[in-house]
C-alpha cells in the first residue's frame, strides 16, 4: 500500500479567564492515531500551541473534537480544506455530541471508538466510496484492543513550560456506570464500566516517557477489585499522577498514594462536614485536592454559591476549579432545560462552563455569571492559582527526588511556553476578569 | 437508579439518535376519546438516546408499532421519580407539540391532568 499523508489537526478554543494558560498534550488525537494502519504518515497539529498551514500537501484531513467550543472552529477548517479540494474526516467526543450540525460540515463523521474500525475508512477513502457516517454508537470494540496511543506524534517542546514538562494524559479504563446529571460520558462510552486489562495499562504506562500522568478516566471509583489490583501493579513504576475521583476506602487511599497518586479532582457540591472529612482523608495520605465546583444548580441561591464558596476556604483544597452548570447534549441536562424552555442560546462557542446559556432556577442568568467571577476571584484573592499550582508541584518534586526520578527542567527551554516566548506578566484572578 | 414499573405498561426498544439501540417505557391510555401515548426514559437501563434527545423520532416509531396516527395522539413524556436524593430526578410529565419551536414545544401537566389520563 503507497504511503497516505494524513493532517491530523486538534483545534483551538479559548480559554476561559479563570483557567491557567497551561495546555496539555490532547489524547484523543493520539488515541485514534495508534488505530490507524501504518503506511499513513500522520502529521499531527494541535491547533492550540501551533498554526495550521493549509496549504502543506497532504492526502486527507482528519479533525479531532473533544470540546463543544472546538466544533465551530473545526467546521472553518474544514472549509479551508474544501477549497483546496480535500476530504475532511472527523471524530472524538465533541463530534458525537453535535454530530447531526457536524455532518454537514465534513466529508465523514465517525461515531464511536476506532480501534479496529479506522483501516476501513481509509480504504473507503482510498476507493473513493468515503461513507458520510460510521456508526459504531453504542458498540464498543473489545476494551482489550485498547493499545498505547502514538505519543511519538507530539513536538514535546511545545507542550512545556519554562522548562517543565506538561503531564502526559493516560486513560485505564472507558465508559462510566454512574449516568450524572451534568455528563454524557455513559451516552459516549457506554453505560458499562469498562476497564483495560491491568498488564496492558502497566505495559502502556511504563512505556510514556514522562513520569507526570494524569489519568483522565471519568472516575477510578468504579470497581473496587480493579482499582486495588491498578494501584498496586503501577507503584513499582514510580509514576506521579492527577485522577478524578478515587474511591473513598482507606485501604484504596493507602494504595493509590504509593502508587503515586499527586492530586485528584473532587467534586465539591455541598457543605457538609462529609465533604470536608472526604477531603481531609485525602490529605491525609498525602494526596492533592483541586476541589471542582459546578455553579448554577437548580437548587442553588446567589447565597447558596457564596456560601459554598466560602465553605472552600475551611476545607484546605490545594486548588479549586469553578464551572458553570452548562447543558451539553445527550445530558439529563439538557434534556430537563429544553423541555423547560430555559435554554437560551445554541452557540456552540459559548458551551465552555464559563457563559451562562439557560436560565437558572432560583438566580438570573447575569447573578450566576457574577457568582462565577466572584468565585474564582474568592478562592485566589490570598494566594494566586500560579502560586497554589507551584506548591502541588514542589510537593510532587520533592517525591520524585526522594525516590529518585526526578528530571531537572530543560533549561534551554526556560525562556518559552508552549512554543511562545514567556510572558513575564503576572496573572491574577484580580485582573483575569 | 432503577425505574419502577409502575410507570410503564411494556418497555419499547426503539432506534434513537444515528439508529442507536435504546429503550423506554411505554403505557397508553384512552381517555374521554383521546389516546395518549406516555413514554418515559429510563436512565441506566436505556442504552442509547433518551427519550427527548429522540423525540419525534420516537413518537413516530411508536406510532408505527401500535398502528396509531400521529396526528390522533396526545404525546407525553415523562423522567420518572427515582428515589434520588437529587431533586432534578423528580417525576415530572410533559405533553410534547413537535410542531412548535423548541422553546414552546413542551407543556408540563398539572397533577390533576396526569391523574385524569393514569387515574
Amino acid at each position: 500500500m503507497d504511503t497516505i499523508k494524513l493532517k491530523l489537526i486538534y483545534p483551538r478554543w479559548k480559554k476561559l479567564p479563570g483557567q491557567t494558560t497551561f495546555t496539555l498534550p490532547p489524547h484523543g488525537p493520539v488515541a485514534f492515531a495508534a488505530t490507524l494502519p501504518e503506511y499513513v504518515d500522520i502529521d499531527f497539529i494541535d491547533e492550540n500551541v501551533e498554526d495550521i498551514n493549509f496549504d502543506d500537501p497532504c492526502d486527507l484531513v482528519a479533525l479531532s473534537t473533544m470540546l463543544s467550543t472546538q466544533v465551530k472552529r473545526a467546521w472553518e477548517i474544514a472549509a479551508e480544506y474544501h477549497k483546496r479540494g480535500k476530504k475532511v474526516i472527523a471524530g472524538g467526543i465533541s463530534a458525537m455530541l453535535h454530530a447531526e450540525e457536524y455532518v454537514n460540515h465534513v466529508d465523514s463523521l465517525f461515531l464511536g471508538e476506532s480501534e479496529g474500525r479506522s483501516e476501513q475508512v481509509i480504504l473507503d477513502w482510498k476507493n473513493g466510496c468515503l461513507k458520510k457516517v460510521y456508526n459504531y454508537l453504542g458498540k464498543q470494540p473489545p476494551i482489550e484492543s485498547v493499545g498505547p496511543c502514538r505519543r511519538d506524534l507530539y513536538k514535546r517542546e511545545l507542550y512545556n513550560h519554562k522548562g517543565v514538562q506538561m503531564v502526559d494524559l493516560f486513560h485505564a479504563s472507558r465508559g462510566c456506570r454512574f449516568s450524572c446529571y451534568p455528563c454524557a460520558v455513559s451516552y459516549l462510552g457506554g453505560r458499562k464500566f469498562r476497564p483495560r486489562p491491568v498488564d496492558k495499562v502497566v505495559e502502556d504506562m511504563a512505556g510514556i516517557d514522562n513520569n507526570r500522568l494524569f489519568i483522565v478516566d471519568n472516575s477510578l471509583a468504579q470497581d473496587k477489585e480493579w482499582e486495588k489490583e491498578l494501584f498496586r501493579a503501577i507503584a513499582p513504576l514510580k509514576k506521579k499522577w492527577i485522577s478524578h475521583t478515587i474511591e473513598d476506602d482507606p485501604e484504596v487511599l493507602d494504595l493509590a498514594a504509593k502508587a503515586g497518586a499527586w492530586y485528584v479532582y473532587q467534586a465539591v457540591y455541598d457543605t457538609s462536614d462529609y465533604i470536608k472529612e472526604r477531603v481531609k482523608r485525602y490529605h491525609d495520605n498525602g494526596i492533592g485536592v483541586e476541589g471542582t465546583i459546578l455553579l448554577g444548580l437548580d437548587n442553588q441561591t446567589v447565597d447558596d454559591c457564596k456560601r459554598l464558596i466560602d465553605f472552600l476556604g475551611e476545607i484546605d483544597l490545594d486548588l479549586a476549579e469553578f464551572t458553570i452548570m452548562t447543558p451539553f447534549p445527550h445530558t439529563k441536562a439538557y434534556d430537563d432545560y429544553l423541555r423547560q424552555g430555559r435554554i437560551f442560546d445554541f452557540d456552540w462557542n459559548h458551551y465552555n462552563a464559563g457563559q451562562v446559556v439557560f436560565k437558572p432556577a432560583l438566580m438570573t442568568p447575569d447573578e450566576l455569571q457574577g457568582v462565577y467571577e466572584y468565585a474564582w476571584k474568592s478562592f485566589y484573592a490570598s494566594e494566586t492559582q500560579e502560586s497554589k499550582m507551584f506548591r502541588l508541584f514542589c510537593n510532587v518534586a520533592l517525591r520524585e527526588m526522594n525516590e529518585g526520578t526526578y528530571r531537572p527542567r530543560n533549561r534551554a527551554l526556560a525562556n518559552k511556553s508552549f512554543g511562545r516566548d514567556v510572558d513575564r506578566t503576572v496573572k491574577t484572578h484580580q485582573n483575569a476578569f | 437508579m432503577k425505574v419502577s414499573e409502575k410507570y410503564y405498561d411494556e418497555q419499547f426498544p426503539f432506534l434513537g439518535e444515528w439508529d442507536m439501540e435504546s429503550l423506554c417505557g411505554l403505557k397508553i391510555r384512552t381517555v374521554d376519546g383521546s389516546t395518549y401515548v406516555i413514554v418515559t426514559e429510563l436512565y441506566q437501563e436505556n442504552p442509547g438516546t433518551s427519550v427527548t434527545y429522540a423525540g419525534q423520532k420516537l413518537r413516530d416509531q411508536i406510532c408505527h408499532a401500535k398502528g396509531l396516527s400521529a396526528d390522533e395522539i396526545v404525546y407525553i413524556e415523562c423522567t420518572p421519580d427515582t428515589n434520588s436524593k437529587l431533586s432534578f430526578y423528580d417525576e415530572e410529565y410533559y405533553e410534547v407539540d413537535f410542531s412548535a419551536d423548541p422553546q414552546h414545544r413542551y407543556r408540563r401537566l398539572t397533577t390533576d391532568e396526569v391523574k385524569h389520563i393514569l387515574d
